[in-house]
Formats: C-alpha cells, structure tokens, sequence
C-alpha cells in the first residue's frame, strides 16, 4: 500500500509536537463553543416571554426505555473513549502505517486499495486527520449522552453509524472479514460495526423500543451472528484446533502471545502470555470450549425465550469479559489503540437486546390540573404583529423561533454544542482533503529544522544541459532552488528530481519567478551526455526553468565546497555519495534557507510532502531581495 | 398477518441459512486468500536465462572476471564486481569501475586491444539508461560513455571492436555506435536491428528466432547477432551484411531447439556456446569461428539438468561452463573435447582460465569475500588468495 505509510516513526518528536499543538489550539476552541451555547441558553431563558406556549407547556411524561437507554449511554462513553484515545501522541503520524496498513495487509486487493486511499488522506495531513479523529468521536459522544430523545437524539444514532461505517471501511478494512483468520475472538466483524449497528437502533423511532419485537430482533441477529461465529471456529483447516503446527504457535495461540508484545503493565501481559502458552499446550481443548460457548450463547438467543435469553446474556457477558482481558488484551493498549476492540461493544448490543425483550411500561401521563379561573386581564394595546414574508417556512417565523427556543432544553443545546465538537475536526479535515498535495509537515519531520541564513550565494559559471554557460549570477531577479544531483544515481537523486518538479508544478503561475537549479554531484560521470539523459529520464526535458548544471571537475568541487556538500566516490560498486541539499536563494542573490533534501523513505507521502515544503521555501523567498 | 410467534421462526429459519452461507462464504474467502509468497532473499535466475557471471580473457593477456557479491538483491545489497588477474599471473585485482551503482549488474566487452575492457551498467531501480565505464590501461583508470537505454540482461548484451561498439538493448533492439572523434569513447549510437527484427526477417523466420541472447563483432567488424532457435540444426548466429541480417550460425546436431547461450568476440575471433535441446537431455557444444561464416563445432556435452550456472572465456577460445552440483567442464579450444574439471569448492561463482593449458582458477564468493582457488597439476583446488571487498551496504537503499 503505497500511499498511506509516511514512512515517518510514530513518535516523530516534530509531528506529535504539532498534533498536540493542534489539538490545544481546537480544545480552546471547543470550550470557546460551550461557553457561547451556554450564554446563549442562558440568555434565551430569559428572552422567553412567559406568554410563550411552549415555555408554559409540561414536560411530556417519557421515560427512556433502559435498552436504548443503554445502548445511547454505553456507545457514547465508547465514543468519547476512542476519541480520547484517538489523542495519543503517536496517533497522527502512526495510524496509518502501524494500524491501519497491517489491517488491510492481508485483505485483497481491492481492499487494501479502497484502504489505501483513505489512508494516503490521512498520511497528507496527519494533524488534521487525527485531531479530526478525536473530535469527531468525542462530538459524538457526547451527543449520544446528552441526546436523550426526540431529533437530537435520534440523530447522534445516525451519526454514530455513518462515522462508524467510515472507520470500519477504512480504519478497521472491513474488520478484516475479507481477510484469512477471522474470528470474533479477535474481534470480528470489526468494533466500530457494532457502533454502527447501536447507533441505526439508536436512530430508529423511540415507540420500536415500547413492545419486545424489537428485543427479539436483536437477539435473533445476535444469535444468528453467534452461531455463525461459532461455526466458523469450528471450520477445519484455518489452524484454530491446533495449538502449535510444525512448532509455531497455531493460529489462536499465535495471535494471543503476539498481543502479549504490546507494551502494556507487566500484570496484563504476563497474564495474556500466560493464556498464549495455555492455547499452545491446548489449543483443541480451548477451540472446542470457545466453539461450544460461542454456539450455546447463540441458541439462547434464538429461541427469544427472555429465560433462556438471560442465561445467554450472563453467559455472554463473562465468556466476552474473559475474551476481552485474555484474549483480546483491552485493545487499547501500546500508544497506537484505537478503540477497547469488540467485546464491550458486543456485551452492550445483546444486553440491550434482553432489556428490549421486555420492555417497562410507559409511565401514565399525568393528570392536568384544571386551569384555575382567571380574572379577565386588564385590556391592554395589542401590538400590531410586524409583517413576515410569505415564503418564509412557518418553522422560521419569529414566534415558532420563539416557541421552538423555549422548548428546547439544557440537553438539546449540549446536543448542538457537541455538533459544534464534531465541526472543530470535521471542518479542517475535509478543507485538507480537497488538497492533494501532502502537508509540508512530513517533510519538516524527515529533514529537521531547516537553517534560515541571509548570507550571499557564492557565484558559480557552469554549463547548462544545453551547452550554454550560466552563472548564477545571471539568475538573479529570480528565486533559486538550488540542489546538488547525481546524473546516474540510482535512487536519492530522481525522487529529489521529481520533488523538484513537482514543487515547480505547485508553484503554479509563480514558477516563471523561480528557477530550478541542480549542479552535477559526481566526479566521474560529468558530461552534459549525463545531464541530458538524466532530465530526458525524469521528463525535466519539459521543464522550461530547469537547469542542470556541470562543468570540470575542478569548477564541480569548487562549488561543491562553497555549498558545504561533500561527494566523493565509494569503492565496490556502490555509488557516488554526497549530501543532499537545497539552498532558496532569493532574487538578489542571496541564501535564505538551507534544506535537507534527502528524501527519507520516498514514500507518496514523503515526495508529495518534500515538494510542498521545496515550494513553500520558494514562495516565502519570493517577497524578499527584490 | 403472522403471529410475532410465527415471525421469530422465520427469522431463525432464516438466521440459520445466513449463518452457513456467511460462514461458508468468509471460510472460503479466508482460504482463498492464503498469505504473500514471500520472495526469497536472493532470486533464481529466470528459466531461459543465461547468468550475467562470467569471465573473459583480455587481449593482451590477464583475465576479467566478473561476479555478483553481497548479500539480498531484493534489497539492494547485491553489487556486482569486476575483478583483474594481470598477464603475468599475480594476483587478482578489484577493478570495479566507481560512481554508478552496479546492483543491475556489469556486462563487459573485451575489444581485441591490449587491456581494454567496456563496461555497461545494467540500470537498477530508478535508473533507466546504462553509463558505460571504459579503460585501457587493466582498471586503473576509466572513461565514461552511455547507452540512452537499458542493456539487456545477458552477459554479452555489450561488444567492442576497432573503437565500434554493439549493444543488445532490454527491449530487443540492437544498436551501434562509432568511436567519439574527442575523446575515443562511444558516441553517436544508432538503431542496427530494430526489437523483432532479425525475428522477422527471412533468416530468423527460417530458424523461428525467438528473443536475442547476445551480440559480438567479427574481428573484421561485421556485427553478430545471436537468438534461440526453435527449430532444430542450426544455431541462431545472424550477420549483418549489406543484404541485411543473414543466418551465419553453424549447423547443429541433434533434434530440439538450439539456444546460443554466449557469443563472445575473442582476438582470435568469435566463440559461442550452444545448447542443443532442453531439460535434461540438454546437450553443450562450444563453437568457433574467425570470420563469423565459418565455425568449427565441439563434441556435445551432456549439461544434465539443462541449466548452466556460469559461463565464460579465456585465451586461445577455451570455454568454460558451471553447473550444478559443483559440476565444471572445459573445453581449450577448436578441435579440442570437453574435459570435466575436478568438483569445483564450496560457493564458487565462476571459473577463469589460467595462462597455461590446463589452469582454472575458481573464484568462490561468500558475502563480501572472494577466495581464490586454484587448481594444481595434481588436480586439487588450492586456496590461493583471500580479497575482502569494501562492499558498501546499504548504499543503494
């Protein structure tokens, strides 16, 4: 998958440092939202006139049903949980290369391409895709928790199935069920599915949940999805039976003691490692106990009896506790976690499944007291209603304004506030991904800080892959980004070419003020037969303000010196080694930034990166020396 | 309208059916997609091919010999070296050309004058044209030249004569160039045989040419091509004429088709190596010519599995061959018959021939060490020279 590693280390002091910069910056930013809806509740409650209809109107008499109570509540702390997680410092640079990447690596191919691409989004803008991450999921959240009936609360279950869907296409690869090894012991069919799942119950009208229909729907899925499970376990030929084969773990004690590696506190893994060796020494044993678990809990929920069901659901909840801690090992721990995995989800899902298989009574609404007999008020002028357009939605008139502000509770403006969460990650995140240019950050990371000088550049006469002499000198009234290139190098040199070139491309219509300049960085292979070849290799042959510059070795070494770049020749095969390095000369001739060009790992996203970062160099040169 | 009663059994009727079909459906989709062969750290020559290890001899006496060192092509970290063992018979010598790297691998040229050699680099990885590398004076110094293109993967994809030189190119095309009026090196290339050409024309239909395997110059000049044959009697040997490509190739016994696996332009004149058939009745026979018309074929040789390690030349058109099984065969010259050498040592990547009759050096290559074997009148290998390469690992990723 080519596009979405950045090749970079999670840790990236440069990349976690701006992530959390980012993520200050977008929390003020949320308290700033707060504390406005705040303000602005609190204003309203006194705006509203004690005339208002609505204002005057009893609370409707509604109890939330406890299965959707507990589905609304439970994904909602699971939400702000992964968002909070989603805040880890190696989230933004890592998710992509050490999470997202390995999920998909042994899905097919069209799989790992549709993962691909939504990873290579996040790669471009790592801050912004993962402070999206995290305020989007908390928003969401929070929106469940304080949501609690009517529009408000029926869309944060939507919400929570589309973000639940994105993540689980592109940050879970389907939950791995095009993949070898699918298990629901590892968490199969994917975590975020069964956000998605609670969040379309969460969204379907709140009168479902008043009969058991609906709890017998879900406990049939759950079931039916347990048998399947179950089944699929016992599937021979997928190494679940064997504890070890040819003297590796097999399948199941595999994956248990590879979740013993994860940096964790000593207790989890040593416990973890301790049920990996168990699986090893009696991997049949604990196969054919998880398959007889797996199908027994499945039949209790079929049958739709609320007696067997409760013995499914104790059952389910302790075999999924014990998956949870053994097996999966919570899931979110090791610096790159991203959610607590399936089972809370599960154990959530098909207890409330039981709740709603029986329901509570609704309470009776209240009596209305009679309205006492008022005195007939006192005639006072009626104010003459200000004229309102006729095409205005009724909705929008200011006494349904009026009334619909009065109605609206403390909930529903902690609702809004909490869209309000999601829109601080969201609106950034989609603004960056219409750029499909990657964000000059990864860069910035792979080469270090770049030195801002203001010295003159050393004057060189060289000759062009024309045959033409140029001197730098003749460049001036343009800006210069000069770098030092091996016509035959077989890797540095035509990705930092290509960098070059896709640099001139950002700049646009500025590229006509800037030149591209690179000086021959080989002892050996000098002539301009070289030089040609090389831009005719990398299509700079088309590129109108690009020089490659060489001359005799003596004028070669010369400026090699002046430009600190060392080259020399390696014995046994190996290439000419030199420095890779970009000078902004700006248009009076003189040096304002000195870039490490190497180009790291060369990844999509390093290139891509590397040429923003070469034309941002150019156009903040651009303004100066003139 | 169904009782809720009736509706829970349909949905475990129907939760049932779900639960076999996906769990067949993600059981088959699991065993279908069985984990990435992995590629092994160092590849196998692709069947057909004719290993880029070999050795030559120089005009002016001494030997060039050229192998692979290191360690995982796939990395990178495989670097191709050329070696000299001076006329007088000292010892060998790193000569590997500097400033390119040679991870795609070196495909010389012996031209017929002193101590010359060319050099191609095969481009690897984002290099696509090849830089030529060109001394007179053993290795000690070089020139530089270029081939705006890829030459092929064979071991006598470059030839050199009288300041021509041939090329046999990646995509099947051969080109020529004359010498630089400057400097001596080659300039002004230009396309001799189109891909496919000698293929199509009336002497590659009549043998069914497939794709070419080699290129060399007559000691007169005219420009050798070489291709497998699929019908059998008759090597693919082809020479440019002012007629365009003719069959120039010796008639070859046997029934299968015939493959020129070497064509190599000696001062004497031109050597080839044939093989006759395939798998494991595959047969060897050398061939020699001085004017590229007229050959003198060797005694087939049985090769065993079909398949030859290394090959290469020395003075006088002796021909050497590795196989498996530390299995080596030689033949001194025309008119001579192959002898069987005693069981090369461990690791060894090719043979050269010495100066006397009779004498092999074996050259075994464990990472990044070349030792030296010679092999005495008593018919032992001797260890004779230890050369530790500075290989520069890693320099190429």
């Amino acid at each position: 998958m080519p596009g979405m590693n950045s090749g970079l280390d999670p840790a990236d002091p440069v990349i976690t440092a701006a992530f959390r910069s980012a993520l200050l910056h977008q929390l003020a930013i949320v308290g700033i939202i707060f504390l406005l809806l705040l303000l602005a509740w609190g204003a309203t409650r006194g705006w509203v006139t004690a005339g208002s209809k609505a204002a005057q109107a009893p609370a409707a008499a509604w109890r939330e049903p406890r299965a959707r109570s507990l589905l609304r509540i439970g994904f909602g702390i699971l939400w702000v949980f992964d968002g909070i997680l989603q805040a880890q410092p190696k989230m933004a640079a890592g998710l992509p290369s050490q999470v997202i990447e390995p999920a998909a690596s042994s899905s097919p191919g069209w799989v790992q391409h549709l993962v691909n691409w939504g990873g290579t989004i996040w790669s471009f803008h790592p801050i912004q895709a993962g402070a999206a991450s995290v305020w989007i999921q908390a928003g969401i959240g929070v929106w469940l928790i304080v949501a609690v009936r009517g529009w408000p609360s029926r869309l944060a279950g939507l919400a929570s199935v589309a973000w639940g869907l994105v993540v689980w296409v592109f940050g879970e690869a389907f939950g791995g069920i095009f993949a070898p090894g699918l298990t629901v012991l590892f968490g199969a069919p994917g975590a975020v599915l069964i956000y998605a799942l609670a969040g379309g119950l969460i969204a379907l009208p709140e009168r479902v949940w008043e009969t058991a229909r609906t709890g017998r729907l879900i406990l049939a899925g759950m079931g039916a999805f347990f048998l399947g499970m179950a089944l699929l376990q016992a599937w021979p030929g997928r190494g679940f039976w064997q504890g070890t084969q040819a003297g590796q773990p097999g399948t199941l004690a595999g994956m248990v003691q590879s979740m013993a590696g994860t940096s964790q506190p000593h207790v989890l893994s040593s416990a973890v490692s301790a049920f990996g060796n168990f699986t090893a020494a009696h991997g049949f044993a604990v196969n054919l106990f998880a398959v007889i678990v797996l199908a027994a809990i499945g039949l209790t929920f079929v049958s739709g009896q609320p007696r067997l069901a409760r013995i499914g659901v104790l059952t389910g909840i302790v075999f999924c506790l014990a998956d949870w801690v053994l097996i999966e090992d919570f899931g979110f721990f090791g610096g790159l976690g991203t959610d607590p995995n399936s089972m809370i989800p599960l154990i959530l899902l098909f207890t409330a499944g039981y709740l709603a298989l029986t329901p509570s009574p609704q309470p009776a609404p209240a009596a209305q007291p009679a309205p006492a007999a008022q005195p007939a008020p006192a005639a006072e002028p009626v104010p003459v209603p200000r004229a309102v357009p006729s095409w205005l939605p009724k909705a929008l008139h200011p006494a349904a304004l009026k009334d619909s502000v009065a109605a609206a509770s403390g909930a529903t403006f902690a609702a809004v506030a909490a869209v309000g969460v999601i829109l601080v990650g969201a609106a950034p995140m989609a603004f960056a991904s219409t750029d499909r240019t990657a964000d000059p950050i990864t860069a910035q990371a792979i080469a270090g800080a770049s030195a801002v000088i203001d010295t003159p550049a050393q004057n060189f006469t060289l000759t062009s892959q024309a045959g033409r002499q140029v001197s730098l000198a003749s460049l001036r009234g343009k800006v210069v980004l000069l770098t030092f290139l091996d016509p035959v190098c077989t890797t540095d040199c035509p990705i930092i070419a290509q960098e070059m070139r896709a640099a001139d491309t950002l700049l646009g219509a500025r590229a006509g003020g800037t030149e591209l300049v690179a000086v021959v960085a080989n002892p050996t292979y000098t002539s301009t037969e070289f030089t040609a070849a090389f831009d005719r290799q990398e299509g700079l042959d088309r590129v109108p303000n690009w020089l490659y510059l060489t001359g005799p070795v003596a004028a070669l070494s010369k400026v090699w010196h002046d430009y600190g770049v060392t080259v020399e020749n390696l014995p046994a095969g190996a290439m000419s080694a030199h420095d890779d390095l970009a000078y902004v000369i700006d248009a009076a001739g003189n040096v304002r930034q000195e870039i490490s060009d190497d180009p790291g790992p060369a990844t999509e996203t390093t290139r891509s990166s590397f040429a923003a970062l070469l034309a941002d160099a150019a156009t903040s040169a651009m303004g100066k020396g003139q | 309208m169904r009782t809720p009663q009736l509706r829970t059994r349909h949905v475990r009727r129907g939760a049932l059916a779900g639960i076999l079909a996906g769990t067949w459906l993600l059981a088959g989709c699991s065993a279908a997609a069985g984990p990435a062969a992995v590629p092994t750290a160092v590849a196998a020559a692709p069947a057909g091919s004719v290993p880029l290890t070999s050795s030559m001899a120089a005009a002016g006496g001494g030997t060039w010999a050229i192998v692979a060192m290191g360690g995982s092509a796939a990395q990178e970290n495989n670097f191709w070296e050329l070696f000299a063992r001076p006329a007088a018979g000292g010892p060998w010598r790193l000569v590997t050309p500097p400033a390119v790297a040679d991870n795609g691998g070196l495909v010389a040229a012996a031209p017929a004058t002193g101590q010359r050699l060319d050099i191609a680099f095969r481009p690897s990885q984002d290099l696509t044209f090849s830089p030529l590398a060109l001394t007179g004076d053993g290795g000690k110094t070089w020139a530089t030249g270029l081939i705006d293109a890829s030459v092929a993967d064979v071991p006598d994809a470059l030839a050199g004569s009288g300041g021509t030189m041939l090329a046999l190119l990646s995509d099947g095309a051969v080109d020529q160039s004359g010498a630089s009026p400057a400097s001596g090196a080659p300039g002004g290339w230009r396309q001799l045989a189109a891909p496919g050409a000698i293929a199509a024309s009336a002497a590659g239909r009549r043998c069914q040419a497939g794709g070419l395997t080699a290129v060399a110059l007559t000691p007169s000049g005219v420009p050798l091509a070489a291709a497998s044959c699929a019908r059998p009697g008759s090597a693919g040997i082809f020479a440019r004429t002012v007629a365009g490509w003719q069959a120039a190739g010796p008639a070859v016994p046997g029934e299968g088709p015939v493959r020129v696996l070497r064509l190599t332009g000696t001062a004497s004149g031109d050597t080839a190596l044939l093989q006759a058939g395939a798998g494991a009745t595959a047969t060897l026979l050398a061939a020699w010519s001085v004017d590229g018309a007229h050959w003198t074929v060797s005694a087939p040789l049985s090769s065993g599995t079909g398949q030859v390690l290394a090959s290469g030349t020395g003075s006088g058109g002796s021909v050497w061959v590795l196989l498996p099984g530390g299995r080596a065969e030689a033949v001194a010259g025309p008119a001579a018959s192959w002898r069987a050498l005693p069981p090369v040592p461990r690791d060894t990547a090719a043979l050269a021939a010495g100066a006397g009759s009779g004498a092999f050096d074996a050259l075994a290559v464990s990472g990044g060490t070349l030792t030296v074997y010679r092999l005495t009148p008593a018919g032992a290998w001797d260890q004779n020279e230890v050369i530790r390469v500075p290989l520069q690992y890693g320099s190429s990723s």
